[in-house]
């Protein structure tokens, strides 16, 4: 790799394009010989010591060297940072040479010159010189001494041995066959063989010890046990998790298909690159193919912030910044998981390590940019789909058909209209704000027409001269109306000493000719000439405000002053013709409680009604009679359609990657449209650079950073480049990487310890030929299960796990396998054999997880109260795959056995031996639960304890052991005996 | 607690053995050793236990320990910072003077409201930092930034890192102890306390005092049909005897006869835990100086109310010295819950005065019992005391009486172990809305590096590899706060 790459300089600022040698870009050389001498002198040393901090992406002391034109505010203060004998720069390592100084100091006298559009990069960054990195390349496995052939299988054995002899080690026998059965039972399939079972094996074993071997081996990967326990290993790596996480854990209740759609595809061996695809962008891929769908559950599957995303949204700063790690924890999870390499780092600065730019990763932002997670439909009959997508489409057609006549209507009207409507929206946001009591006021009941006479009154106790009447509008939230809920079009305010108003009636304001203006929640007072004593007051609505679809009348307050001003209408008696009395909210005598909605900003308030009227005002003039009719004809058919949409099922669900859902809050869909993604300098969403287009990190010859795409593409096509960029032939991760979770997985260690980490900080490979050729035959099988068979049917595999303190002395941590690694039971491991020995397991496959805790104060905040639940409910006796799985509290007896936190991609599980590991083993009421059961099982056998060995560690006991339990079990029962079994280390280690 | 077992296969040890040449981190040598990471300090030592106390929901800075008179001055009209102000719920209201009235205190005569008086018989103990800066005013992200460093999910906690470095100083309880609100856990839950990518006995361990029982699974079900005291007993002997042939006839493998030890270690967990918990034979006078009410953690919480707050935050403090004093390394003690109905956090959009009076009343008395206490007890010295919470509140109003949140500005304080009493590093504006110098304020990296600084650990140096970059606790910030510490 050169150390410097070109851009393509489109405009201002810079479109860039941090491009590798020999690609489409213009060649290296021609910038070179551009390039001034002072320029070209420096360039090697800004190169090495200055741009690796000051670039454009970090910007440090707020200096960029990368990149022309060069400003510096004071020239001679940067000599002055690089010299001396204490020098402030650079920070990290060697001190400038006088020599180099003085190259930098002429390149500064100079006055910085810079090849126009040249970007330098920090030499490393741009390096492709690293195992991971470097082409896969067919290979073959070493020849090795003839009495060594004897004892390989296959040619992992081969890789294998010539290390061991390298190293002057060698491999250890071959484990018994009941060991081997044991162990193969757990690798495979996560579960313990039955006593039968392993009969079975043994007898087989005992003649034909290979051929039976192999046929267990052929037997339990056609087992459906097989995928759900390696669907558990993939689910680690991608951070699947049943609640949202953060604040108010949410529950996800439509995120298990994802997990069966993964232990379906490990059982049905689905060639690897499809299931990669798939989960990237299977539905643009496969369309219609309900799995298509449902693997985007990958790119959901994470942690979301609920409270940023639906309470903030993008609106606010912090609802960006949501929005952006977001996209980075899909970013993230996507190249951690299928290609081992941490894009992340580059967020914030180009990566310190490996060949990822700061370009790199925004890009790839940008191919997440138009998703979000949510239910998605997936599994409809096709032709329903199609009905559903065209009555959505006319949908959205005749909505936006309707808008386009509305700005028709104002374009017709009024220039000042367009602007009226901006202010108003913005005014809405703040103006229709109030501070308000629980106590909202008076509210008729509902009419189906707006002519419908309604009216409320007060009873003054006696009849008193009144100055003037006051009426407040209420404020309710109910179908986005606010301020003003209710408030007549059109009334009357009439005064009387008769209580119905038969005789002597005076009107005091008639406001029953046209419509009243738009009050919003300030007080409309109507004052009263004359000095006529009454002792009724009423408002009679003559033209009642819209509902929703229907008509009310509604009063926040009903104010009657005195000529001292003060109000005699507080407490009294209020009647009316109907009302809906719904305490606290709504009742009669909340009209007369002083408790009214005041605008929390009353300038913004006065100014949204006086514009609300202004434009209700200039619409009344242009309306004519036709548009009138076109809009009712636009309401009406938009109102058909959406009966006509109700009316067809609507699907299953699954929480996936989405573009179009329902919103919620602040959360709305991008219906397909992009969000623009900038790059962000120092990752910062306040330092916005130039917009990136989709691409990924060009990490191996010929493959392009940025994606070439038509200028009209879907935002599906972003994530299916993406997908095919995944699993190019020649992408050097994607293959190694899965191999090496494979080989981990059956080994308890990879090839690369560092699994979810190939880069320069990851750890080195043990067995890269070994690494190399497995990843070769797998890429062109693309068989999980072909990958398997190989390893187990190795003899390296099938050795004992017996330690041997001579080789130890050569490699303790038995690095190079010249044994096996005796297997520690995982928590789902060690819950699911529990269940299987005390003959609870049920074996009932798929569908939404089971809850093994009880869900209190689930409308607000839900709380998972794992202690309350009883583990007698057999709803919980299925395998821990299918456990609903809450992130905020971890299920604790399995986070105590060192379970994965779904909060985090897991690529290899700790093992701790701890004193609340052996506290939560022996107390914890799931335990005492199984043991009970077990207990059950084998007390009417004739001989207990060796049924229980048999189920539990498939094996007969010493006479020893019996003895030793048999007194115990005379003494405390069964059930103490079989939790103490349960407890064993020989129940905890495969071997 | 010494149950760091490490495997001869630990393979983490031989990855980062690999590469210890190129790598000199004190992380990369010690994870061999049992008992932190450390194991010979970057520094003296002035503190070795710490006590975190995490106020949840965002405690008001300008209605406890940041006196404001301009709130008191302006009360009532329009609040005008001189900028545009973005809330996290609501639109600024007017400017809100504190429901109580700020008193001098101590020989230092700092101003405290009468909210938090009970602190005064220590304030000249405390430090306070009033120009604590956040990222953000999200819940969820604010606390993750004060327990872990980090606003995303996937960090280790502060107190991790602490018993990672540093490992324990007993061996029958645990390293890092959480006393949660017995009404539900704050914000992302067991995430404040979770070691993540840290050795798996780093995560807290919750203790919930009155809870039967107070540790998980600390003993077998109180309605097990079968399990006796005998029975127990018994089986364990019966256990090790098995479990010792198991591994004798497995020699090398040293994961095996640590699992032995763990369960001698359990047995003496369960007497230590119940003994730590059992506060019955404290004398009144010490109950009294924690604020513990009569009727114990039964007492009514019907409606929010000084008595049961005190008691509720009284409690865990006294029982958080119990531990200390046995040798538990970090401790967080939450006031608070999640957001839940009706309200028991410090979250007041809707009033201040109705949840933050008995919240901090109930937490001052707590606190200052606790700090009393172990000062008496020569304690206080080398035991750091950190009063944090998510960020502070508006000086404005939300809905007349309550107040949004303030990302922009709020109040840590610390005292004992290492720390220069009386004093105030870092001062708010004259509102209390951003820091008076804008461009030097605290930040969360910087409490933390203080922290860890006073325990002897370089913020810089305490690292673990994941995921190719070299984590700490302070990510790639924090400055030890030199101006207050003693």
């Amino acid at each position: 790799m050169k150390s410097a790459a070109l851009i393509f300089k489109t405009q201002t600022p810079v479109f860039f394009l941090a491009c590798l040698a020999g690609t489409i870009c213009f060649s290296f050389s021609q910038a070179k010989d551009a390039a001034p001498p002072t320029f070209a002198a420096a360039q090697a040393i800004l190169e090495k010591n200055c741009i690796s901090c000051h670039n454009y992406g970090e910007k440090k002391g707020e200096l960029v060297l990368d990149r022309g034109p060069i400003k510096l505010d004071d020239p001679d203060e940067l000599i002055k940072l690089v010299s001396g004998s204490d020098p402030e720069m650079p920070k990290k390592g060697t001190h400038l040479k006088a020599s180099q100084i003085a190259i930098l100091k002429k390149w500064i006298d100079a006055g910085t010159p810079f090849p126009d559009g040249l970007v330098l990069t920090d030499s490393h960054a741009a390096d492709r010189d690293w195992w991971s990195l470097h082409p896969l390349a067919k290979s073959k496995a070493p020849d090795i001494a003839a009495e060594d052939e004897a004892w390989c299988r296959n040619d992992i054995d081969r890789f294998i041995i010539a290390k061991l002899r390298e190293k002057k080690l060698s491999p250890s026998p071959e484990a018994d066959a009941r060991t081997l059965g044991r162990r193969l039972y757990y690798d495979l399939t996560g579960l313990p063989p039955t006593p039968d079972q392993m009969q079975k094996f043994l007898q087989a074993s005992a003649t034909h010890p290979n051929s039976a071997f192999e046929k267990l081996v052929d037997e339990l990967l056609d087992s459906q046990r097989y995928g759900e326990h390696w669907a558990r290993h993939w689910l680690d790596v991608v951070r699947y998790g049943d609640t949202h996480g953060y604040d108010k854990d949410k529950l996800r209740l439509n995120a298990w298909p994802y997990r069966d759609y993964v232990i379906r595809s490990f059982n049905d061996d689905k060639p690897y690159a499809r299931f990669v695809e798939e989960q990237i962008a299977g539905d643009v891929l496969w369309p219609g193919n309900p799995d298509g769908v449902i693997a985007t559950g990958f790119i959901a599957a994470g942690p979301w912030d609920y409270i940023a995303h639906v309470e903030v949204g993008e609106g606010k700063v912090d609802g960006r910044i949501a929005k952006n790690m977001d996209r980075d924890d899909m970013v993230t999870a996507t190249f951690n998981t299928f290609m081992s390499i941490t894009i992340q780092c580059a967020r914030c600065h180009d990566h310190k390590f490996d060949p990822v730019s700061m370009e790199d990763y925004y890009r790839t932002q940008a191919v997440f940019a138009a998703v979000d997670r949510a239910n998605r439909v997936y599994g409809l009959d096709p032709a329903i789909q199609n009905q559903r997508e065209s009555l959505s489409a006319k949908l959205s057609t005749l909505k936006s058909e309707q808008i386009a006549l509305g700005k028709k209507i104002s374009q017709l009207a009024n220039p000042k209209l367009g602007k009226i409507e901006t202010r108003l929206k913005e005014l809405k946001a703040i103006g229709q704000r109030t501070v308000k009591a629980p106590e909202y006021g008076f509210h008729s009941q509902i009419a189906k027409s707006p002519d419908a006479e309604k009216w409320v009154q007060i009873d003054l106790g006696t009849a008193v001269s009144l100055k003037a009447i006051e009426l407040i509008g209420c404020h309710d939230e109910y179908a986005g109306i606010g301020a003003g809920f209710g408030f007549p079009k059109r009334f009357r305010i009439e005064a009387s000493n008769d209580p119905d108003f038969k005789t002597g009636v005076q009107k005091i304001a008639d406001k029953s000719e046209s419509d009243y203006p738009f009050p919003g929640v300030l007080p409309q007072s109507f004052p009263i000439a004359g000095k006529e004593k009454a002792r009724y007051i009423r408002v009679t609505a003559t033209r009642l405000a819209e509902r929703k679809n229907d008509y009310i009348f509604a009063l926040a307050e009903l104010r009657t002053l005195d000529s001292t001003g003060e109000n005699l209408a507080l407490g009294k008696t209020v009647t009316s013709l109907g009302s809906i009395q719904a305490a606290p909210r709504w009742r009669r005598s909340n009209l007369v409680d002083d408790k009214f909605p005041h605008p929390e900003n009353e300038a913004a308030m006065k100014e949204l009604t006086s514009l609300e009227n202004e434009r209700r005002q200039i619409l009344k003039t242009v309306i004519k009679p036709a548009v009138q009719k076109k809009r009712t004809e636009f309401a009406a058919s938009i109102k058909k359609t959406e009966i006509q949409l109700k009316a067809l099922p609507e699907g299953k669900l699954v929480y996936a990657a989405a573009a179009a859902f329902k919103p919620q809050g602040q959360f709305k869909a991008t219906k397909g449209t992009p969000r623009p993604i900038y790059f962000l300098t120092r990752g910062d969403i306040r330092s916005v650079g130039p917009e990136m287009t989709p691409g990924a990190p060009p990490l191996w010859n010929d493959s392009p950073s940025e994606f070439k795409l038509a200028i009209n593409h879907t935002e599906g096509d972003r994530r299916a480049t993406l997908a095919r960029y995944l699993t190019h032939k020649k992408n050097p991760l994607t293959w190694r990487s899965i191999v090496n979770r494979t080989w981990l997985y059956h080994f308890g260690r990879g090839i690369v310890d560092s699994p979810g980490d190939f880069g320069r900080m990851g750890a080195a490979p043990s067995h890269l030929d070994l690494l190399d050729w497995l990843t070769i035959e797998f890429r062109d099988k693309q068989s999980l299960k072909a990958l398997h068979r190989q390893i187990v049917t190795s003899s390296t595999w099938r050795q004992a796990s017996a330690n041997d303190s001579a080789k130890a002395a050569i490699d303790s941590d038995n690095q190079f396998y010249w044994r096996s690694q005796r297997h520690k039971l995982t928590a789902e491991e060690l819950r699911d054999a529990a269940l299987a020995v005390s003959g609870l397991l049920n074996m009932k496959m798929g569908g939404p997880g089971f809850q093994d805790f009880v869900l209190e104060k689930n409308q607000h905040s839900p709380h998972y109260e794992y202690q309350k639940y009883d583990p007698e409910n057999p709803a919980s006796h299925r395998r821990s795959i299918y456990r609903f799985i809450p992130r905020s509290r971890t299920q604790p007896f399995l986070t105590t056995l060192d379970c994965a936190d779904p909060s985090q991609s897991v690529a290899k599980r700790d093992e701790t031996t701890t004193a609340l590991q052996a506290l939560t083993l022996l107390n914890n009421p799931f335990m005492g639960t199984m043991s009970k059961h077990f207990a059950k099982r084998i007390e009417k056998q004739t001989d207990p304890i060796t049924t229980a060995f048999q189920l539990a560690m498939n094996r007969t006991p010493s006479a020893n052991e019996k003895s030793t339990l048999q007194k115990y079990a005379t003494q405390h029962g069964w059930a103490n005996t079989c939790r103490l079994i349960l407890n064993l280390n020989e129940f905890t280690y495969v071997d | 607690m010494s149950i760091d077992f490490q495997s001869p296969q630990q393979t983490r040890r031989s990855f980062l053995g690999a590469l210890a040449g190129s790598f000199p981190g004190l992380a990369l040598t010690d994870l061999l050793a049992q008992d932190g990471a450390i194991g010979v300090l970057h520094r003296p030592a002035k503190a070795k236990r710490v006590v975190q106390l995490f106020m949840a929901g965002a405690a008001s800075h300008v209605d406890t320990f940041d006196y404001k008179p301009s709130l008191k001055k302006y009360h009532g009209k329009a609040w005008d910072p001189g900028e545009g102000v973005e809330l996290f719920q609501s639109t600024p209201g007017h400017t809100l003077k504190s429901p109580w009235e700020f008193r001098r205190h101590g020989k230092c005569g700092k101003h405290l409201s009468e909210a938090v008086s009970p602190l005064g018989e220590v304030v000249d103990d405390m430090a306070f930092v009033h120009n604590v800066v956040g990222k953000t005013a999200v819940h969820s992200q604010g606390t993750l930034l004060q327990t872990t460093g980090f606003t995303t999910p996937g960090y280790p906690s502060a107190g991790s890192w602490v018993s990672y470095g540093l490992g324990s100083m007993n061996d029958n309880l645990p390293t890092l102890v959480v006393l949660p609100d017995h009404r539900g856990l704050a914000s992302n839950g067991t995430k404040n306390w979770s070691s993540m990518f840290l050795p798996a006995q780093h995560q807290g361990t919750v203790i919930q005092p009155g809870a039967n029982p107070p540790i998980a699974d600390l003993f077998p079900p109180r309605d097990s049909s079968f399990i006796t005291k005998k029975s127990d007993k018994d089986g364990l002997s019966v256990l090790k005897k098995l479990n010792t042939q198991y591994a004798e006839q497995r020699p090398g493998d040293s994961r095996l006869t640590a699992r032995i030890r763990s369960y001698e270690l359990a047995a003496k967990m369960q007497l230590s835990a119940t003994e730590a918990m059992d506060v019955s034979k404290e004398p009144g006078y010490i109950k009294n100086l924690y604020g513990l009410a009569a009727e114990g953690p039964g007492v009514n919480d019907t409606e929010i109310n000084e008595k049961a707050e005190s008691e509720f935050f009284g409690r865990k403090c006294l029982i958080a010295r119990r531990l200390l004093e046995r040798g538990v390394r970090f401790i967080q003690i939450w006031s608070g819950n999640d957001n839940g109905h009706p309200r028991r956090n410090w979250d007041s959009h809707e009033n201040i005065e109705r949840d933050h009076g008995p919240l901090a009343l109930g937490m001052s008395r707590g606190a200052a019992g606790l700090i009393q206490d172990l000062k008496q007890r020569g304690m206080l010295d080398d035991t750091l005391i950190l009063w944090t919470t998510e960020f502070g509140r508006m000086p404005c109003a939300q809905r007349g009486v309550g107040r949004d949140h303030n990302p922009f500005v709020f109040t840590n304080w610390l005292c004992g172990g290492g720390i220069k009493g009386g004093v105030t590093a870092g001062e708010s504006d004259e509102w209390g809305y951003k820091p008076l110098d804008r461009s030097h304020p605290t930040e969360v990296y910087d409490v933390h590096a203080t922290m860890l600084h006073l325990l002897g650990i370089d913020h810089e140096q305490l690292t673990v590899r994941h995921n190719s970059i070299d984590r700490r606790l302070t990510n790639v910030f924090g400055k030890v706060i030199k101006d207050i510490m003693a």
